[in-house]
């Protein structure tokens, strides 16, 4: 239809520029119409007065309009208006047509029934006539698509029985930067590609990298892309992504986000679950969103033993769903049973001390040295490792301090710490990275002296005047919102009887009014009094670290006052004391490329390991000799040698490659003067094929935008018919730019016909004629 | 007839109580009671320690020097004995010698509710006269296995032990009572007291001896949690308190005062922190 009124393709009049083949110039074309519009509005203005009465209105407008615009199109046509286009020269090009070879083609979802594998139909297409047509006016070639491009045999017909659909992995950017190598020297004029665009290099986001379209840029090739398979799945549950700690404390509370989405299935209910292995650690039933919203949710979960974890994050199947490899992701998580260190500085007896050494009793992770003073010359020390640690107070040297990951400090004034002491605390948190807890009471917080000290900014609030911030009277607790999502405060796995739990937890012995909290400061919880309300659970980085203020000194009486048996008092101290030490860097941090990558490798192998070391005072050990040793599938072991990254002083890196799927475990050990620094294990898996499984909708918005972003265009399969036609105005390869004249198109001559018949028609019906 | 039939009565009884009286002295040592010239002031303080004095239901009433009421607070009541000026003058020295903010007078508490839950730190004597009904046995052992600590004190010889025992077994059947040795942590927690002595109640004024009944030898016990800390302290043959309320009479030795205020010390820091 569209050529028989413009007697071109679409496409040459997309690619085309417009001209004016007239001798006279343009300006003066433009000077007429201005002219004769400007004239006849005069003239219509002018006889206005004559003019029949219905014409004295608005429709003296619109036959003023019909009849410049009959003047300007004439004007125009005297101009001689036509267009130039480039266009492949017949015979002489060639035309790449890619066909995504990847298993996600497989799908039955296409096809006239929509129940054909997406690479039949692509191939049925090309088949019923695409290939022919191409064949008369260009040269073909044919190639499959998955890790890269490769030409499909044609020496048996067409190659293209030989599309199976079995490729593990869908790197369209990377096989059109493979294309463009192969055929460097060659006049390629287009590429026409078959795909779902189930793109899934850049962690599955499905975009086309930034090499790729500098490439295809440069050598001008329109990418005509042509897609296979539903653009939205009836009924699937796919998860999109989980947020999980790649590092773990034995037995310790894990939270892990889990991010997934529906179709089909909006409002009724699915299970969430996390496995180790074949063993379900926790499940959760959860109502799901609508239609291909994105929901999230926080599991909790107990990470167990130490060693190297996989834990699978699973939407359990529902009925009617056919993709269940979309369901299930794994992520490695490295568990660790090493021993984490807290001093605790009290500086009187009280029962807070006394109840939280006992809930640390219970934690075989965490260990906590305290230094208690009982009288104004003794100190009571508890859980130290020899009779000299904490012999003399307080220490006064990083490498005495350091050897610890957290710090609590209770009812202790600043003034009991010297002034480089304080700054020693400082460092503790933002060169060492550990993690300082603050406690309330009767000399803590502002009514210790902290407010006018050195390492106020140590303090997630923003300590109130005075001295008088510390009150014996009781005081409840309840959580904030951001409370509610943490693991910190978890009691109960469940997340709204978790917040029923806090609030029916009996009142605290005391609170202390800790101030208003900081920007960028996160406060967990709240205490309640007298009809106040104000931050009992306080928490914010620091440097490398972090702090926090629990401003009471009374959950003690959890413990006592709560049923015997109930977990409330230790669990919340154990927890918030793992947070303290959890995140606590040792000497050597080991870290890997794919980190925010779920420590996943899909379908690539290569793999950069990276080391941030530091000595023993924790400043950066620039020296030293960093080795990573791998353990991975079929008994491999190798030790690879880590080089300083060259950017910060102390961090070194180490490129490699997993070969096989499998998990892999990095040790990096560090030495330094002869002794070793430190150690940190990493773990990280290689998946192939797994990718395929998701995002299998077909990712048209991808598609569209290489065609648009090319100068191609998105086909849908049934009119592929046009496509060799079309396709062979293309700036790339050897083209002519050829001339079309436009003044004799039937549109003009239509338009023609319109414009006088309606001038006509309307001046008679308003009685003009 | 009559009138000499009443007076023959009269002296034989005022007889018999005489010789008991004389008896008992012998037997269980004689009791005086500090004058603390008022009735003791219950105070509103809020402070971190409060020093609780278990109040409890005495079996043996008459045998521990009287009581009436349940928990009454007439002076007799066995679980009395030294109130309050022990406990008064042992938070004097505590205030001196340690960081402890503590009250300056003591708390009453029972088992008949849980209010001696807001008090983790339970002092007792003439235990060999309480007695629990199930609902209190239930309680103290409850509160003793979720972290309280109980101090026991004033009580001697074999007789008392039983009894003692016999109201212990209600709260805990089959814990066992335990020696403490000097490795123990309790001895050390702020004062060393690896060379401690039998602490002897006020009667040593008057009589010399420094055990009462036949508690000749002093013995420091414990009934322990299931992590080895010790919930129960058993002063066992020893009279603390009185040495405590009695450390102002120039007549009671210094030495014995002392010990009983670092016994008392390490127990009271020992129990805030364990």
């Amino acid at each position: 239809m569209f050529e028989f009124f413009f007697r071109y393709p679409l496409a040459s009049f997309l690619k085309g520029r417009f001209v004016l083949l007239g001798r006279w110039p343009g300006w003066v074309l433009v000077l007429l119409m201005v002219a004769a519009a400007g004239g006849l509005g005069w003239l219509i203005w002018a006889k206005r007065g004559d003019a029949a009465p219905k014409l004295r209105t608005w429709r003296a407008g619109v036959i003023w309009g019909l009849e410049a615009a009959l003047v300007v199109l004439v004007l125009l046509l005297l101009w001689e208006p036509a267009m130039t286009v480039a266009e492949l020269s017949s015979q002489q090009n060639i035309i790449a047509v890619v066909v995504d070879d990847s298993r996600s083609m497989a799908i039955a979802d296409s096809g006239s029934d929509g129940k054909a594998a997406r690479e039949v139909a692509a191939v049925k297409s090309l088949q019923d006539g695409v290939l022919v047509g191409l064949k008369k006016r260009f040269q073909v070639r044919v190639y499959r698509l998955d890790h890269g491009v490769a030409r499909l045999d044609t020496a048996a017909g067409d190659g293209l029985a030989q599309i199976a659909a079995t490729g593990t992995a869908t790197r369209i950017g990377v096989g059109l930067r493979e294309l463009a190598a192969e055929t460097s020297d060659l006049p390629v004029g287009a590429v026409v590609l078959l795909s779902d665009g189930g793109e899934n290099s850049d962690g599955g986001l499905g975009n086309i990298d930034r090499e790729t379209m500098n490439v295809l840029r440069n050598r001008r090739w329109p990418v005509h892309t042509v897609g296979f398979g539903k653009e939205r799945a009836t009924k699937d549950i796919e998860v999109e992504e989980i947020n999980v700690a790649a590092h773990a404390m034995a037995d310790s509370r894990m939270a892990a986000t889990v991010r997934f989405q529906q179709r089909g299935y909006a409002g009724q209910k699915a299970t969430l679950v996390v496995k180790d292995g074949d063993k379900a650690l926790v499940s959760r039933e959860v109502t799901l969103a609508g239609d291909g919203a994105m929901q999230t949710e926080t599991l909790f979960f107990h990470a167990g033993t130490a060693g190297a974890r996989s834990f699978a994050f699973q939407v359990l199947p529902l009925v009617g769903e056919k993709n269940l490899k979309n369901n299930a992701v794994t992520r490695p998580v490295v568990v660790s049973d090493e021993k984490r260190r807290i001093l605790y500085v009290e500086g009187e007896p009280r029962w807070e001390y006394k109840f939280i050494r006992r809930a640390e009793d219970d934690d075989k992770t965490v260990q906590v040295a305290s230094m208690l003073r009982t009288t104004e010359n003794k100190i009571y020390r508890q859980g130290i490792s020899d009779p000299k640690e904490l012999e003399s107070g307080f220490p006064v040297r990083p490498e005495d301090l350091f050897q610890y990951q957290g710090i609590i400090l209770g009812s202790v004034e600043a003034g009991y710490f010297t002034a480089s002491q304080q700054e020693l605390l400082r460092e503790f948190v933002d060169r060492r990275g550990g993690g300082v807890l603050f406690l309330g009471g009767r000399f803590s917080l502002a009514d210790g002296g902290w407010a006018g000290s050195s390492v106020t900014d140590l303090f997630p609030t923003v300590l109130p005047p005075g001295r008088s911030t510390f009150h014996r009277e009781a005081a409840t607790a309840e959580l904030t919102a951001t409370g509610a999502d943490s693991p910190v405060v978890r009691l109960v796995d469940d997340p709204v009887k978790n917040v029923d739990r806090w609030k029916k937890l009996t009142y605290m012995s005391d609170y202390q009014d800790a101030g208003a909290p900081k920007a960028g400061a996160t406060v967990l919880a709240e205490l309640k009094t007298s009809g106040r309300k104000m931050p009992l659970l306080v928490t914010q980085s620091y440097g490398r670290g972090r702090t926090a203020v629990m401003a009471t000194s009374g959950t003690w009486r959890w413990q006592m006052s709560e049923a015997l048996g109930d977990t409330a008092h230790d669990l919340f101290w154990q927890q918030l004391l793992r947070w303290v030490v959890g995140e606590t860097p040792g000497r050597v941090v080991a870290g890997s490329s794919v980190s925010e990558a779920g420590q996943t490798l899909t379908d690539d192998g290569k793999v950069r390991l990276t080391a941030s070391v530091r000595g023993i005072d924790y400043l950066p050990a620039a020296d030293a000799k960093v080795e990573a040793h791998l353990l991975g599938p079929e008994g491999l072991s190798t030790t690879v040698e880590m080089t300083p990254a060259g950017d910060v002083p102390g961090n070194f890196v180490a490129d490699w490659t997993a070969e096989k799927n499998g998990a892999y475990l990095a040790e990096v050990t560090a030495d330094g003067g002869g002794k070793e620094l430190g150690r940190d294990v990493v773990a990280f898996q290689r998946q192939d094929g797994v990718a395929e499984n998701f995002h299998t909708e077909q990712n048209r918005a991808m598609l569209e935008k290489l065609a648009a972003d090319t100068g191609g265009r998105y086909w849908k399969p049934e009119d592929l018919g046009r496509l060799p036609r079309e396709i062979s105005y293309s700036e790339a390869g050897i083209s002519i730019r050829d001339t079309k004249e436009l003044w004799n198109l039937p549109a003009v001559f239509l338009l023609l016909l319109i414009l006088m018949t309606a001038d006509w028609l309307l001046r008679r019906k308003w009685g003009v004629v | 007839m009559k009138v000499l039939q009443a007076i023959t009565v009269t002296a034989v009884v005022l007889a018999l109580g005489t010789l008991a009286l004389v008896g008992a002295s012998r037997v269980y040592g004689f009791q005086r009671t500090a004058d603390w010239g008022y009735q003791p002031e219950q105070s509103n303080e809020k402070a971190e320690f409060a020093w609780s004095r278990l109040s409890f239901n005495s079996s043996m009433a008459s045998y521990g020097g009287g009581g009436y009421g349940r928990f009454g607070y007439g002076r007799g009541a066995s679980w009395m004995r030294d109130y309050p000026k022990a406990d008064r003058q042992f938070l004097i020295a505590m205030k001196r010698l340690t960081r402890i903010q503590g009250r300056a007078t003591e708390q009453i508490v029972n088992l008949d509710s849980d209010d001696i839950y807001n008090y983790p730190w339970v002092y007792a004597v003439q235990v060999q006269t309480w007695s629990f009904n199930e609902d209190e046995a239930k309680r103290l052992r409850q509160y003793l296995l979720k972290g309280g600590f109980l101090m026991v004190d004033d009580f001697h010889g074999s007789v008392d032990w039983e009894n003692f025992m016999s109201g212990m077994r209600m709260v805990f059947p089959d814990r066992a009572v335990e020696d403490l040795t000097n490795k123990d942590e309790i001895f050390h927690v702020l004062y060393d007291l690896d060379d401690r002595f039998q602490v002897p109640g006020e009667q040593y004024i008057r009589t010399g001896r420094t055990y009462e009944k036949d508690g000749f030898v002093p013995k420091w016990r414990a009934i322990r949690d299931d992590k080895g800390r010790v919930m129960v302290a058993i002063c066992f043959n020893m009279h603390l308190g009185d040495a405590w309320e009695w450390a102002d009479d120039p007549d009671y030795p210094e030495t014995f005062a002392s010990m009983a205020f670092r016994e008392g010390l390490n127990y009271v820091v020992y129990g805030m922190t364990h």
